[in-house]
């Protein structure tokens, strides 16, 4: 009776060290890793650069909890597994922020275009306004070749945004647009300068 | 039997107390071991607080040290889980945790000052090149620059704008980059510039002696013209002094001297007005042809065509004149010298045929020209 008893201490103790002992949670790593790949796919550590950074940073967090859980005794996963459902989720919301991103300045650039293209002829009709005597000779050239520079960068521009590359046409139409308005602002004072004469 | 039960018992107990003290020695063993947990944790905040700090930018090597070094860490800190739990070895864990950590932090204090000397210059960068491109919107703008150089101020102005953008978005390497494109753009625009206007003014001795002496024909009382091709502007000398000034046009290649047909440069040298056209005689309301080519420029023509500089086909060109149709407000025509309407009509009534017309690149030095700027 005595022996049967010790065995199923035994026994017990045996389920309890075993039902311990949980299992890597491989699956919710592989997960999570396939989903911070997604979103680097995506773009996110150009278009939303903190957002990808504070993601890859909580991977690197739940895979010490991992190996904090392996090193014990009886190791437990089960922060380890919050912090990866946490990844995996916040890879999902990173992927929505990067394509809202893309987004924005997809449309912003589109309407920047339509702003240089109509400043560009603005200053095209400007031109035709404009002083021609000594001061007019001066800038005249300059401001058509200025003009031509900035038309070029719209066509630029439009290539590299059919391309896909959006941060960098943005950043050149903002250029063109800086450009264009310089432009305008030069003319109108030579016409109001003219005004005045 | 009884025995044997308290044989058993006596085993059970020994046995036990055995188990036991192994177990609790492994306990002990276990936990004194110095985890790694700590390190690593701090090692993967400061690479994070590096990275922030652009790190991986500002300090590139540094920081892919410290992460790779953090990784491999990791990679070894995993490896050594896989070992039976008594003989793990976290001691090059811990070891390369700190080191990742230390280097990570050297990462991020020399991102912040390379960030900080990068800022302070690029905005210096930036004021040089900003006066590098008022220097040739006043002193080349205007000149007839060849089409690459106009191309390649027109191409810095336009990265330098961009190298702007990405200061203000606080992009300092990429605004550098950016910069130093442009930078390359507006040197080769100043330099080609700056050598052609020298290159220009080598013949100025010889202009100013031609203005000299065109203003001190006038004295005697009759009428000089003196055009300043330079300034754009043509007088009329009397006894030494300005009578008139107008604004000129001439053509797109002023900034020669006119050799040949076609290359559309206005010469210089002592001419004279041989006809007087209006009405029906000229398509530029007014006109006053010029006795181009002069003897001088003959001369010249045929030393160059014997040198093979100008080929056997091309003409020396005449038909230089002072003509209407002008104010148009940039250099149009084909080598004539081109005035308002207005100002024709004024030139026509003072002048008659004879008058001399002396053409000079510039009658100020290029000092004076270029208003003492540093080029």
């Amino acid at each position: 009776m005595k022996s049967k008893l010790v065995l199923a201490i035994v026994a017990l103790g045996g389920v309890v060290l075993f039902s311990s002992c949980q299992k890597v949670p491989q699956a919710e790593i592989d997960a999570a890793t396939a989903a911070i790949q997604e979103v680097k796919d995506a773009g996110a550590d150009q278009y939303v650069p903190e957002v990808y950074q504070a993601l890859v940073d909580s991977m690197k967090a739940a895979n010490e909890k991992v190996e904090a859980a392996k090193q014990k005794w009886f190791p437990s996963y089960t922060k380890a597994k919050a912090t990866l459902a946490y990844v995996s989720q916040a890879a999902v919301d990173a992927k929505a922020k990067t394509e809202a991103r893309k987004v924005e300045l997809k449309n912003e650039t589109t309407q920047l275009i339509g702003e240089v293209k109509a400043l560009v002829e603005e200053n095209k009709g400007l031109l035709a306004k404009a002083p021609r005597g000594k001061e007019g000779r001066e800038a005249l050239e300059a401001i058509k070749s200025d003009l031509a520079v900035a038309e070029t960068t719209v066509t630029e521009v439009e290539t590299a945004l059919a391309n896909g590359d959006l941060l960098g046409s943005n950043s050149k139409i903002k250029a063109a647009k800086e450009k264009a308005t310089s432009i305008k602002t030069e003319l109108e004072e030579a016409i109001a300068k003219k005004g005045k004469k | 039997m009884g025995l044997n039960k308290k044989k058993f018992k006596w085993i059970s107990i020994i046995l036990l107390s055995f188990v036991f003290i192994v177990i609790t020695v492994c306990v002990i063993i276990v936990s004194q071991k110095k985890l790694p947990n700590d390190d690593l944790k701090n090692a993967r905040e400061a690479l994070s607080e590096a990275k922030e700090a652009e790190a991986d930018v500002y300090s590139e090597t540094k920081y892919k040290q410290a992460l790779r070094i953090y990784e491999s860490a990791m990679t070894g800190w995993s490896r050594e889980n896989e070992r039976f739990i008594l003989v793990r070895d976290y001691s090059g864990i811990i070891s390369s945790a700190l080191k990742a950590k230390k280097i990570a932090d050297d990462a991020k204090e020399e991102s912040i000052e390379k960030s900080a000397a990068l800022s302070k210059n690029v905005e210096s960068a930036f004021v040089s090149l900003e006066k590098k491109i008022d220097l040739y919107n006043k002193l080349f703008k205007n000149l007839p620059i060849p089409k690459s150089v106009f191309d390649a101020h027109n191409k810095s102005k336009m990265l330098f704008s961009e190298s702007k953008i990405a200061q203000q978005n606080g992009k300092l390497k990429e605004a550098d980059i950016l910069f130093k494109k442009a930078e390359i753009y507006t040197n080769h625009a100043n330099n080609s510039a700056a050598k052609m206007l020298r290159d220009y003014f080598t013949d100025y001795s010889k202009w100013r002696a031609l203005a000299n002496d065109a203003i001190a024909a006038s004295r005697g009382g009759g009428k000089v013209i003196l055009v300043d091709k330079v300034a754009h502007i043509l007088y009329i000398y009397q006894s030494g002094k300005i009578l008139r000034s107008y604004d000129v046009e001439f053509g797109p290649n002023w900034m020669a001297h006119k050799e040949r047909a076609g290359d559309r440069a206005t010469p210089e040298g002592n001419y004279h007005i041989v006809n007087k056209k209006a009405g029906g005689g000229t398509t530029y309301y007014k006109a006053m042809l010029l006795d181009y080519p002069n003897s001088e420029d003959r001369a010249e023509f045929a030393r160059k065509k014997q040198q093979g500089l100008i080929s056997r086909r091309t003409g020396i060109g005449n038909l230089i004149e002072i003509h209407g149709n002008g104010g148009r407000g940039f250099d149009w025509t084909s080598g004539c010298i081109g005035m308002r309407d207005r100002d024709i009509d004024d030139l026509y009534r003072l002048v008659g045929s004879g008058t001399r017309v002396t053409i000079v690149g510039s009658v100020e030095p290029l000092a004076t020209v270029t208003q003492g700027l540093d080029f």
